[in-house]
């Protein structure tokens, strides 16, 4: 058989047999990819509508054409293609196909062998699809990751930098300052004291908001890839590290059940810690009870940290979030305003959400959401 | 006056290129008990040049400790220890890093070289003069060291 034009011959086939032929034309013809009907040596016979579409040739334009002529500088490869074929039956290959126009596209090329009931092939398949914008998609996230990468890069050493060479300076203006002033004792005046005292002070808080900035840079920087997790070991490491304080103020932690996730662990435990040392600090006059626990909600966990401490008023609920954003003075509450942007910046690496409930002198609750695993079995 | 488990005052090589730090190294070291000698070497090159006795270090003492800044000109502190505990003459010498870098890559450096330890300058004076002055009391009052170094 030479051609696919189904024959009007009543005779020929059973209606049955006649209805389905004219179906499965209609799926060859109007099927998304376009598909070319060869013989062995390559010469076209049959052709669909999406060929015309892709490549801009009409049926009539390239019947009994070999199709090597729609293959841009690729004679070869479909020579060995077809060569192939005749041990494997389905070979794929990226080529570039011709337009009539002119201009070339990227394709999925897609060569089968339709073989006969002897096992001889009969005729060539060539299916393929228009992959241009894919294959754009495809470097433009390449590039971007690249870019993602070297930028990075950059953030590390400016941290890097930031740790060293900045802490330098900064420990001789501290540590002379403080020699002078014991050296000196009762030798200079009451100013002078106090005055030194400024001084030291300074360098002493600009060591913490140093530290405190590298920790925010390593959030992202420094990662290590999400892995299982025991977010009850996360928060037991903080409180480990938290010992001292939670012994001074005489703190009660109450835990909830706690789930398995995908997560940086280290970075959880930050987490936990930074809201823990918020809620002990920021205690009021009873000793300070703090409650964890973890609630599945539609598809994430809502983790919360509660505590019965002074309490945050509603104005300033996205305010604390922000980059040295203080509510008190550092004489009042010690510290830099980054532990909870620290905070923010952890949860939105995990792709969740962190917010706060509060009255002021009726404690706070912190939330936050971590997607659950999309597997079962973690 | 305390004497030290070595039964006379313990050589230290400092090898640091701030002066500050030198300053206060001596300051900390001066007031403490234990006695002590403090010879001090401004980089990297100074530093072989003392351990290996050459030039006008000809006459100098093998050093019982060394305190290492990583970051010095010339030759940096890194190398300085690598060269230290790959000589089979001078890495039973304690090296102690002594520098203000906290970063993990310079730690984890560090003791694959074969730092006996790692320590970061503390930013508050008491504390870095606390530091020095435990160093001397670990090596010297609680460490066993060889007694008959070449």
């Amino acid at each position: 058989m030479d051609n696919f034009d189904i024959p009007l011959v009543p005779g020929g086939y059973s209606r049955d047999d006649f209805a389905k032929l004219q179906i499965f034309e209609k799926i060859l013809k109007g099927n998304v990819e376009g598909i070319i009907i060869t013989g062995t040596c390559g010469n076209i016979e049959w052709v669909n509508n999406a060929f015309s579409a892709l490549t801009g040739y009409t049926k009539d334009d390239v019947l009994g054409k070999n199709l090597s002529f729609l293959f841009a500088g690729a004679k070869n490869v479909h020579k060995a293609m077809c060569q192939k074929l005749n041990e494997v039956n389905h070979q794929e290959a990226e080529n570039w196909i011709c337009h009539k126009e002119g201009g070339r596209f990227l394709a999925k090329v897609t060569l089968s062998a339709v073989r006969s009931d002897a096992d001889m092939i009969t005729h060539h398949v060539v299916e393929f699809s228009n992959i241009t914008e894919f294959r754009h998609a495809q470097d433009e996230l390449a590039r971007r990751t690249k870019e993602l990468s070297r930028s990075n890069q950059e953030l590390e050493q400016f941290a890097y930098v930031a740790s060293h060479d900045l802490q330098e300076p900064l420990r001789m203006v501290a540590s002379y300052t403080q020699l002078i002033a014991q050296r000196y004792r009762g030798k200079l005046d009451k100013d002078a004291d106090e005055f030194i005292g400024y001084a030291v002070d300074g360098a002493i808080r600009m060591q913490a908001i140093i530290n405190d900035l590298l920790a925010l840079s390593r959030v992202n920087t420094r990662t290590t890839a999400f892995a299982r997790t025991d977010t009850k070991m996360a928060l037991d490491k903080a409180l480990a590290n938290l010992r001292l304080v939670i012994e001074e103020t005489g703190a009660n932690i109450i835990c909830g059940a706690l789930p398995v996730l995908n997560a940086d662990s280290s970075q959880l435990t930050q987490l936990f810690q930074n809201l823990i040392s918020n809620a002990l600090k920021f205690r009021g006059s009873n000793s300070p009870c703090v409650q964890a626990g973890a609630e599945l909600q539609g598809g994430e966990w809502v983790f919360h940290v509660c505590d019965n401490g002074i309490g945050i008023a509603p104005e300033y609920f996205e305010r604390i979030f922000l980059m040295f954003q203080r509510l008190h003075s550092k004489q009042e509450y010690p510290g830099t305003g980054m532990g909870l942007t620290i905070c923010k910046k952890i949860v939105d690496h995990h792709g969740g959400r962190i917010w706060v409930k509060s009255e002021p002198g009726k404690g706070a609750s912190f939330y936050f959401t971590i997607p659950a695993a999309l597997k079962e079995d973690l | 006056m305390n004497i030290n488990s070595l039964g006379r005052p313990a050589d230290f090589l400092l090898v640091e290129d701030n002066p500050g730090d030198v300053r206060l190294t001596q300051e900390a070291l001066k007031s403490h008990k234990v006695q002590n000698n403090l010879h001090v070497a401004t980089d990297g090159e100074e530093a072989m040049a003392f351990l290996r006795r050459q030039g006008k270090y000809a006459n100098a003492p093998r050093p019982d400790i060394i305190l290492l800044d990583l970051n010095l000109p010339r030759k940096d502190g890194r190398e300085v220890l690598a060269e230290i505990k790959s000589d089979p003459n001078l890495k039973a010498i304690p090296v102690v890093i002594i520098t203000s870098s906290e970063a993990e890559q310079d730690v984890v450096k560090s003791y694959n070289l074969n730092a006996n330890c790692y320590i970061t300058k503390p930013v508050n004076l008491d504390q870095f003069i606390k530091v020095v002055q435990s160093i001397n009391d670990f090596w010297f009052t609680i460490v066993k060291l060889p007694s008959n170094p070449q």
